[in-house]
């Protein structure tokens, strides 16, 4: 390491734990989703429905997260293609919470599970691209 | 690398699930009356139907409209939203004043879905008590009012037969000892049967007639969710009109398969048991039609797995061709989602000619359809002992002119001893009485 980092240091930029937090309440669905088209348990698919709910409300979170630190200046420049990929999660998320508001087998098959699988998809390279929507400013600590 | 590529197939994407899931308005609720209502291809919902009126009760003065040659008035009002009216022999009126005990959400959906049917008036805390109306000289204008039973547990059904005051707590029939003339009960009431309760416990109501004998009690009893979407272990014993053996309390599934059956009468003559069933919701305007049928032994009526007859719900998994086979159509249509809530036979012409063979039904009114459909008491003519012919308004405007908003509901109706025509109004908070003008 180049340099010591304190246990109460937060890392910039912050919007990407909201993010990554949100993002695995999404790809949960993906798994209780797949549990109702298996075993048709009803619960399985309303667990999907809390989860796809919980990561809007962290999508949202993120959001407003972003736009303080775009404000303060906190952070760098917004890196459009990560933008997009977490945009499109979660307009496609937030049909999806809709379908899943059907009633039983329809709320998950088959339209709720292909989009929780696309979902899911776009979450594993916004992930893998380091959740983060935008550059770090560099050296910046708390 | 372009941006533009994944946003704009996003976007594609989206508009073309909001233009999948775009629903139409419900069409004549005309070509859905009868044996062979017209019924649409199911279509699936993005956002969930809702519509419903705002209710604003009625202003001095004000009152449902009737036909020429009928008048109607208020019997009683400032009522705890009552359901069931239930005249005894000796002229007395029933009034059940209840509503749900309540379910607890089990998805976001059932959160806002509550607070919705709520602005209609679906929400007032019922009075868990029976109120008796004493009207000795037949003018509509009760001389007496009083709590007859209180403390009860979301009651629906009511009958008197040989002595006992049978009350169908939604948990329970409860058998009060009880001679018509006496205004107070004050014994507690002794369980004669259990009935499907909680968990969840969405169709709450049980509606109750004893047989022509007074042998047996049928009780109706609704299906735990719409369309399973609470589990199939919930639905166990529920969707099913019983058979209670009033003697012993022993019970059996008489008819299955018929969603909420919310209200039953005895044909008179025949003493054929006929009910009056709600069906499912969220497949479309026009799907599926309330219906009133006659109830066979052993029959079953297709919930879940399918509707009128064999028309398969791809909702309900896994499915059952098997069951789906056996689905008895109903006998006569009411349209879609006018929540048929009462049924009463008529007693020859004690209102008007055209009313003399035929049973009365009270549609509480639609929740989930636009244009709204129900909110009014209508008579179903029958021919040669069935249902038959177009269905006549009787008792109307329940919502106001503009549509919009809704001044009460009629659920319960019954004929008088006077023959006339009795509805219990639960918005409204008010039990109505039709009359021939003449009189």
């Amino acid at each position: 390491m180049a340099r010591a980092v304190s246990a109460f240091e937060i890392q910039r930029p912050v919007h990407s734990f909201f993010i990554g937090l949100g993002g695995a309440l999404l790809m949960a669905a993906l798994f209780t989703d797949y549990m109702y088209s298996n075993n048709s348990l009803m619960q399985w698919s309303n667990f999907s429905a809390w989860l796809i709910l919980g990561g809007l409300i962290l999508a949202l979170v993120s959001a407003i997260v972003l736009a303080i630190e775009i404000l303060l200046h906190r952070t760098g420049p917004i890196r459009w293609l990560d933008f997009s990929i977490l945009a499109v999660a979660a307009v496609l998320s937030i049909i999806n919470e809709f379908v899943h508001t059907r009633d039983a087998w329809t709320t998950v098959v088959p339209t709720g599970i292909t989009l929780s699988a696309i979902v899911t998809i776009l979450l594993l390279v916004a992930g893998l691209r380091g959740w983060a929507v935008t550059d770090a400013k560099p050296g910046e600590g708390l | 690398m372009s941006m533009a590529a994944p946003v704009r197939a996003g976007t594609l994407f989206v508009t073309a699930l909001l233009l999948a899931s775009c629903d139409g308005k419900g069409g004549d609720p005309a070509k859905q009356y009868g044996p062979n209502p017209v019924l649409p291809e199911p279509q699936q919902y993005l956002i969930p139907p809702m519509s419903v009126p705002q209710a604003v009760g009625w202003k001095p003065g004000e009152t449902p409209t009737v036909p020429n040659g009928l008048r109607i008035q208020a019997m009683a009002n400032g009522l705890l939203h009552p359901r069931i009216v239930y005249p005894l022999p000796n002229g007395d009126v029933l009034v059940v004043e209840s509503n749900s005990p309540g379910t607890k959400p089990f998805r976001p959906k059932d959160y806002i879905q509550g607070k919705v049917k709520a602005r209609a008036g679906a929400g007032d805390k019922g009075g868990n008590r029976i109120t008796l109306l004493r009207d000795s000289n037949g003018d509509g204008v009760p001389e007496l009012r009083t709590i007859l039973v209180d403390h009860l547990h979301s009651p629906y059904g009511v009958v008197w037969v040989a002595g006992m005051l049978y009350v169908a707590n939604t948990d329970a029939i409860l058998a009060f000892p009880f001679t018509p003339g006496e205004t107070k009960i004050t014994a507690p009431g002794v369980k004669l049967t259990d009935l499907p309760a909680g968990p969840i416990d969405h169709h709450w109501t049980k509606a109750m007639v004893a047989s022509p004998d007074g042998a047996k009690l049928y009780v109706g009893v609704g299906s735990n969710s719409n369309i399973t979407e609470n589990g199939f272990d919930v639905e166990e014993g529920r969707a099913a009109i019983y058979e209670v053996d009033r003697a012993t309390g022993a019970k059996r599934i008489y008819a299955s398969g018929t969603r909420n059956p919310t209200n039953l009468a005895i044909q008179p003559g025949t003493g054929k048991l006929f009910a009056v069933v709600n069906e499912r919701d969220e497949i479309g305007p026009d799907l599926v039609p309330d219906y009133l049928t006659s109830v066979k032994d052993g029959g079953f009526y297709g919930w879940p797995y399918s509707y009128w007859g064999n028309h398969v719900d791809v909702r309900v998994h896994p499915q059952r061709p098997d069951m789906v086979a056996k689905a008895i159509k109903p006998d006569y249509g009411l349209s879609s989602h006018v929540a048929t809530l009462g049924v009463a036979f008529s007693k020859g012409e004690t209102l008007s000619p055209q009313f003399t063979n035929g049973a009365f039904v009270g549609e509480h009114g639609s929740w989930d359809r636009d244009p709204l459909n129900g909110y009014q008491v209508i008579f179903v003519p029958f021919v040669g002992g069935m249902p038959s012919g177009e269905p006549i308004p009787v008792v109307t405007d329940f919502l106001a002119a503009d549509r919009h908003t809704v001044r009460g509901r009629p659920v319960g109706v019954a004929l008088d001893r006077t023959g006339a025509l009795i509805v219990a109004d639960d918005v409204g908070n008010t039990v109505w009485r039709v009359s021939a003008s003449r009189q």
